[in-house]
C-alpha cells in the first residue's frame, strides 16, 4: 500500500475516533461536575436565600431534574451543536466561548511566534562553538525560562513595566477609553481590517506584556529542543558526508542539519499550540486577559455546568484537530514517518 | 542578540507613548467583579450593584447620613390601617433611556419581573403578595404581612425600574448586555471586562459632574493596585483587593498621596457554631468560645487595623444596634466555662474550624485565632483548622457538616432585619434545634422558643418599640452564641489626586455622578 493511502487511512481513523473521544470527555466532565461538592445555587447565593427560594432557582435552572434527564438533554443538545446556556447569566455558551476564545488564540499565536523566534535564535546562536560561552548562556536561558514559575514571572514583568515604569498597561485587553474593534474577536486583525491605528495601538499595548511573558517562558522549550537536535544532527553521518564533499560549514548547517533538527521542533510546536488553545491560565489571570482559560476558571468557581462542559468540549475538539494537523504536516515533511 | 534585545526594550517606551488620550473628562473606575449581566434580575454581586447605581434609580435612596430620601417615589409609602397595603406615589416627568415615560405601569412591570425571575427575587416575593397600578403615577404593594422596613427594602438598587418597551421580549428572561433605565448615566458600551456609561442628557435629576465613566475589570489584587499606582485608573473599589494592598493605599491616603473614601459598614465577618451536635450543642461551651476570641489582636494582625472589631450581628449605624451584645475577650471567664464543661484539667477540647480557602484573609484569621488560643487557653481548647473552597463550604453548611465556619454576611439593604432574619429565622423547630429555615442555611441550626415570633414582630413595629425588640433579640442570641461576630467591614474606594474626593451613599455605593477630574492636580496622580 502506498504511503499516501497509509496516511489517509491514519487520518480517517483519527477523525473517526474524535467523536468517541469527545463524547467520553463530555460525559466525564458532566459527571465530575455533578460529583464535585457545591452547586450553582451555592455559588450564586452563598448562604443567602431561604430554602424555598433556593429550590425555586434550582428548578428555574433545571437542576432539580434527575441526573439522567439532565445528561440526556445535554447530549441531545450537544449533537445539535447546542452547548446550552450559562447558568450565571443565561447567555448561550457558544457566544461566551466566541467572546473568549479569540482572546486566548490571539495571545497564544503572538506568544508562540515570539517564543519560536527568540527560542530558535538563542538555540541556534551557540551552535558555532559547542560548550562555548554563547552555548552555555543558551543552555542556561533554556532551563531558566522553562523553570520560571509563570505567575511569578508575570507579576514581576507587570510590576516593572506597568507599575514602576508605567510604560504599558497593567492588564486587560483593550484601553477602557476606546471602543473595542468589532468583527472576528481578534483585535489586532479587526483593527487592521478597520484601518484604525488607534485601536491597533491600544490592542498592541495591552498585548505586549502578556504575550512577551508567555513567549519568553515558552521560548526555553524551543531553545533546548533546537540545541539538542541540531547537535545530534551535526554529529550524524549524512552531515559528515556533506562536510567530506567539501561543502561550507554554513551550507552544511543551514541546508543539511537544520531542516532535520527542526522536524522534532515542529512536533513540539504542535503540542505547545494544542496546550495554548486551552489558554494560559496563570498569564490570563495575572494580566486580566479575558481568555478561555480565565473564563473556564470562573465557570468552575461558579459551578456553571453548561459553560464548563462547553469550553472543555470545544477545547478538546480543537486540540484533536490541531494534533491531527501537526501529524499531517510532519508526515508530509518527513518521508521516514510510517503509520 | 544583545542589540536586538536592547532595541526591543527601547521599543516599549515608544509603544507607551501611543497611549490613547482620555476622552474629555470621563473617568476610569476599576473593580475586580466581572460583570456578566447588567439586568437587575441577574444582579447579586457588589460590582454589578455599583454600576446599576449609576444607570438606574431606586424608589428610595439612603444618603450618606443614613437618612431615607425618595428618588423615583415622591414620598414615603402610605400604609393602610392593617399595614398590609403600601401606596407609593411616583415621580412624574421621568424618562427611560429609550425615551419612553416612567410611570406606575413601568414600575409595576419591573417589580413583577424581578419577583418572577430575579436571582434575589425572593427578597420581594417573600414579603409582597402583589403589585397593583392604582393611578398613572401611583402603585400599591399588597404585603403578605406588615413590614416596616419596606422603604429600606425598596432602596435596593436591584429594584430599579427598566423600560417595559425595551424589555418587552425579555419579561421572562434576562437582558444581559443592555440596560434601559432612568438613571443619570446611559449604557454606551457593554463588554464583560469593560462598560462605558455616558451622562443621560434628559435625566430628571442632577446631571453628573463628569463626562462619563469607563468601568474596567481587573482580575487580581496586584493588577488593581498597580493600575491605581501607575495612574492607569482614576478610582479603585476595594472589593477583591487584598488586605496588604488596602493597607498600602490607606497609608498613601493618610500621607495625602491619594484620596480615600470609606462607605457605611455593611458586612459582618462571623463564625457559625453548629449548635445541634456535640460538642457545641452545649451552651456553656458556646459561651466559652464567645469569650475566647481576642478581636483586637485578630483585627490588628489579620486586617491590619482596617476593620473594626464587632460584638453584634447588626452594623452599628443601623436601628437596633447594640455594640456590646456579645461578651468581650475574657480568657479567665472562658477558662471557668471550659472547666465547667469538664475541660482544662488535662482534657483539651478540639474544635474544627473551617475557613474559605479562596479568601486569603479567612486563612489568616483561622491561623491567628488558632495561635491566640494556643497562647491563652492552650490547656483548654485547640482549633483544628481546615480550608475549603467557599462554594463547597456553603453546600456543606446546611448539612450540619461544619462545626465552625468563618464567613461573612453582607446585607442587601441597610436594615437590621436584613442581618438578623437571614441568620436566625427558623420555620420549623424542635426546642432549641432549628430543623428548617435560615438558621440551618447559616450553619448554626439554633433557635429558641418564641424567637421566630419576635423576629417577625421586629419587622412589623417601628420606632423605639422596634429598637428595644431588636436589642432584646440580639442579647438573647448573644447568650446562646450560635454565631460569633468577629469584625465589621465596609466598602472603600481610592482615587488619585486628579479626581475629586469620592463619597459613598448610605447603601454603600460610590456616588459616580459626583466624581470629577481636577485639572490643577492632573500632574500629581502617581503616588
Amino acid at each position: 500500500m502506498s504511503r499516501r493511502s497509509d496516511l489517509a487511512r491514519y487520518l480517517a481513523s483519527r477523525l473517526a475516533l474524535a467523536p468517541l473521544m469527545l463524547w467520553l470527555i463530555a460525559s466525564l466532565v458532566f459527571l465530575l461536575l455533578r460529583v464535585a461538592p457545591g452547586d450553582p445555587i451555592d455559588a450564586l447565593l452563598g448562604t443567602r436565600a431561604p430554602e424555598a427560594a433556593r429550590a425555586a432557582l434550582r428548578a428555574q435552572l433545571g437542576l432539580d431534574r434527575p441526573l439522567s434527564e439532565q445528561y440526556g438533554r445535554f447530549l441531545g443538545h450537544l449533537l445539535q451543536g447546542d452547548l446550552g446556556q450559562s447558568l450565571t447569566n443565561g447567555e448561550p455558551v457558544t457566544r461566551l466561548i466566541q467572546d473568549s476564545l479569540p482572546a486566548s488564540l490571539e495571545l497564544g499565536v503572538v506568544a508562540l511566534l515570539l517564543a519560536a523566534m527568540v527560542g530558535l535564535a538563542v538555540g541556534f546562536s551557540g551552535i558555532g562553538r559547542p560548550e562555548g560561552r554563547l552555548d552555555l548562556a543558551g543552555r542556561l536561558y533554556g532551563i531558566g525560562t522553562y523553570a520560571l514559575p509563570p505567575f511569578w514571572a508575570a507579576m514581576v514583568v507587570q510590576l516593572v513595566f506597568a507599575v514602576w515604569l508605567g510604560w504599558l498597561p497593567v492588564g486587560g485587553r483593550f484601553p477602557a477609553t476606546l471602543m473595542p474593534p468589532q468583527g472576528t474577536g481578534f483585535y489586532l486583525l479587526d483593527s487592521l481590517r478597520a484601518g484604525d491605528w488607534q485601536q491597533l495601538g491600544g490592542s498592541l499595548r495591552h498585548l505586549v506584556l502578556p504575550a512577551a511573558t508567555l513567549g519568553l517562558l515558552l521560548s526555553g522549550i524551543f531553545t533546548n529542543a533546537l540545541r539538542l537536535n541540531l547537535r545530534r544532527a551535526l554529529g550524524s553521518d549524512y552531515v559528515e558526508a556533506a562536510r567530506s564533499r567539501g561543502l561550507s560549514e554554513r551550507r552544511v548547517v543551514l541546508h543539511h542539519a537544520l531542516p532535520n533538527a527542526l522536524l522534532p521542533v515542529l512536533t513540539i510546536t504542535g503540542i505547545t499550540v494544542a496546550s495554548l488553545i486551552g489558554g494560559a491560565l496563570l498569564i490570563e489571570v495575572t494580566f486580566s486577559w479575558p481568555g478561555i482559560a480565565f473564563r473556564l476558571q470562573e465557570a468552575i468557581a461558579q459551578r456553571d455546568y453548561p459553560l464548563v462542559q462547553g469550553i472543555v468540549v470545544v477545547v478538546a475538539a480543537l486540540v484533536v484537530l490541531v494534533s491531527v494537523l501537526v501529524d499531517l504536516v510532519v508526515a508530509l515533511l518527513d518521508p521516514r514517518i510510517r503509520f | 542578540m544583545a542589540t536586538r534585545l536592547a532595541s526591543l526594550l527601547l521599543a516599549l517606551p515608544l509603544l507607551a507613548a501611543c497611549q490613547p488620550t482620555r476622552s474629555g473628562q470621563s473617568l476610569i473606575v476599576a473593580t475586580k467583579s466581572r460583570i456578566d449581566s447588567l439586568d437587575p434580575v441577574q444582579a447579586s454581586r457588589i460590582g454589578v450593584m455599583q454600576v446599576l447605581s449609576g444607570l438606574g434609580d431606586p424608589l428610595y435612596a439612603i444618603d450618606g447620613n443614613g437618612r431615607l430620601e425618595p428618588r423615583l417615589a415622591t414620598a414615603l409609602p402610605v400604609l393602610s390601617g392593617d399595614g398590609r397595603r403600601a401606596r407609593i406615589p411616583l415621580r412624574q416627568g421621568v424618562l427611560f433611556h429609550d425615551g419612553t415615560r416612567f410611570d406606575a405601569a413601568a414600575m409595576a412591570f419591573s417589580l413583577r419581573r424581578f419577583m418572577a425571575i430575579g436571582t434575589l427575587g425572593y427578597q420581594l416575593s417573600e414579603r409582597v403578595e402583589s403589585v397593583q397600578v392604582i393611578a398613572p403615577y401611583e402603585i400599591e404593594l399588597v404585603l403578605k404581612r406588615p413590614f416596616t422596613p419596606l422603604p429600606r427594602l425598596l432602596s435596593a438598587i436591584v429594584l430599579t425600574p427598566v423600560s417595559p418597551t425595551a424589555y418587552q421580549r425579555h419579561r421572562d428572561k434576562p437582558l444581559n448586555d443592555r440596560f434601559v433605565g432612568t438613571g443619570p448615566y446611559a449604557l454606551a458600551f457593554f463588554g464583560g471586562q469593560q462598560q462605558r456609561l455616558t451622562p443621560w442628557p434628559r435625566y430628571w435629576g442632577r446631571r453628573p459632574a463628569n463626562a462619563g465613566i469607563d468601568l474596567v475589570t481587573l482580575s487580581n489584587s496586584t493588577a488593581l493596585f498597580g493600575a491605581l499606582r501607575s495612574g492607569e485608573v482614576d478610582l479603585l473599589l476595594n472589593s477583591g483587593l487584598e488586605i496588604d494592598h488596602q493597607q498600602a493605599l490607606h497609608r498613601d491616603a493618610a500621607a495625602g498621596r491619594l484620596r480615600e473614601a470609606i462607605g457605611p459598614a455593611q458586612g459582618i465577618a462571623l463564625v457559625s457554631l453548629l449548635s445541634d451536635q456535640p460538642p457545641l450543642n452545649r451552651t456553656v461551651l458556646r459561651q466559652a468560645v464567645a469569650r475566647s476570641l481576642d478581636r483586637a489582636t485578630i483585627v490588628r494582625r489579620v486586617t491590619l487595623g482596617l476593620r473594626s472589631p464587632q460584638r453584634q450581628l447588626i452594623p452599628p449605624d443601623l436601628l437596633g444596634s447594640d455594640p456590646s451584645a456579645w461578651p468581650p475577650y475574657d480568657p479567665a471567664g472562658a477558662r471557668v466555662l471550659y472547666r465547667q464543661a469538664g475541660y482544662c484539667q488535662g482534657k483539651v477540647l478540639t474544635l474544627p474550624l473551617t475557613y474559605r480557602s479562596d479568601i486569603p484573609t479567612d486563612r489568616l484569621f483561622a491561623l491567628t485565632w488558632q495561635a491566640q488560643l494556643r497562647r491563652d487557653l492552650g490547656d483548654c481548647v485547640t482549633l483544628e483548622v481546615t480550608g475549603m473552597e467557599a462554594t463547597t463550604a456553603y453546600s456543606q453548611l446546611d448539612k450540619g457538616a461544619l462545626t465552625m465556619l468563618f464567613y461573612d454576611w453582607v446585607g442587601d439593604y441597610p436594615d437590621a432585619e436584613n442581618f438578623l432574619m437571614p441568620l436566625l429565622s427558623c420555620s420549623k423547630a424542635e426546642g432549641d434545634r432549628c430543623l428548617k429555615g435560615n438558621s440551618v442555611q447559616g450553619g448554626s441550626f439554633w433557635t429558641a422558643p418564641g424567637l421566630e415570633a419576635e423576629l417577625q414582630r421586629s419587622s412589623q413595629v417601628d420606632g423605639s418599640d422596634r429598637t428595644a425588640l431588636l436589642v432584646a433579640i440580639q442579647r438573647r442570641v448573644a447568650a446562646a452564641n450560635p454565631y460569633l461576630p468577629v469584625w465589621l467591614s465596609a466598602q472603600a474606594a481610592w482615587g488619585g489626586l486628579g479626581v475629586s474626593q469620592p463619597r459613598f451613599d448610605g447603601s454603600g455605593r460610590v456616588m459616580l455622578g459626583e466624581l470629577r477630574r481636577l485639572p490643577a492636580a492632573s500632574g500629581a496622580r502617581r503616588p
